[in-house]
């Protein structure tokens, strides 16, 4: 199966969408928050989203999906995927999609026991989905 | 092909945690499912094309299922969906 890794700069972003996440998806896929820094403040670190992929492979993950809510999560991304062991590194994909709408549809995608490339698409489908007029 | 005709009584329409269930039912079946309302229509086993529709209730919509398991289906997302629809017309299953 496939997990979720969800990275924000708010843990308590991150904790509220994994919340979410469960309730629509079902508690079956794996899924690990990576919100704020070290030390409880805004901001992204690169050794929490590092032990949150490690989390999600340990929970019985096959493939993981990163999942981040602003582009600047992506350098602690980087470093956190640069520390990862190489077997762990390969079962890794990192998604452009919006955090909340990505997460729900590639939960529900995962819960159903698709793999990660139809997984990974169905997030990236979340960009086109449209919410409001305006 | 089986279709059915329904009418979304749920006054909420169709959210985010039963279109959920819905696209994890349909996705158990081999048949291509597709879920039509107006002149929109989504594959029933995914989710952004199911919550792209934007169902509302007393909205009209259709479901079809083509393939070998096709009304076993259509019943099983019937049961699924339960209350929150009425059949408003119907030729199999």
């Amino acid at each position: 199966m496939v997990g979720l890794v969800l990275v924000s700069h708010s843990a308590g972003l991150a904790e509220g969408l994994r919340e979410m996440v469960a309730q629509v998806a079902g508690d079956d896929v794996p899924v690990a928050t990576a919100g704020g820094t070290d030390d409880g403040r805004l901001g992204t670190s690169a050794p929490r989203i590092a032990q949150a992929i490690r989390a999600t492979l340990a929970a019985g993950a096959d493939d993981v999906l990163v999942l981040v809510d602003l582009g600047s999560a992506v350098l602690s991304l980087e470093l956190a995927l640069d520390e990862l062991e190489p077997a762990d590194r390969s079962h890794v994909r990192v998604s452009d999609a919006p955090l909340v709408e990505g997460a729900v549809v590639a939960a529900v995608q995962a819960s159903v026991g698709a793999g990660i490339d139809e997984v990974a698409d169905a997030a990236l489908g979340a960009r086109a989905m449209v919410k409001a007029a305006g | 092909m089986a279709e059915v005709r329904l009418s979304v009584l749920d006054p909420a329409g169709l959210h985010a945690r039963p279109a959920a269930q819905f696209v994890r039912t349909a996705s158990r079946f081999q048949s291509d499912i597709v879920l039509g309302i107006g002149d929109k229509a989504a594959n029933a086993k995914s989710l952004v094309g199911i919550l792209g529709l934007t169902i509302r209730p007393g909205a009209q919509v259709s479901l079809t299922a083509d393939g070998p398991d096709a009304d076993a289906a259509l019943s099983a997302l019937l049961d699924e969906l339960g209350a929150a629809v009425e059949r408003v017309d119907g030729t199999n299953p």
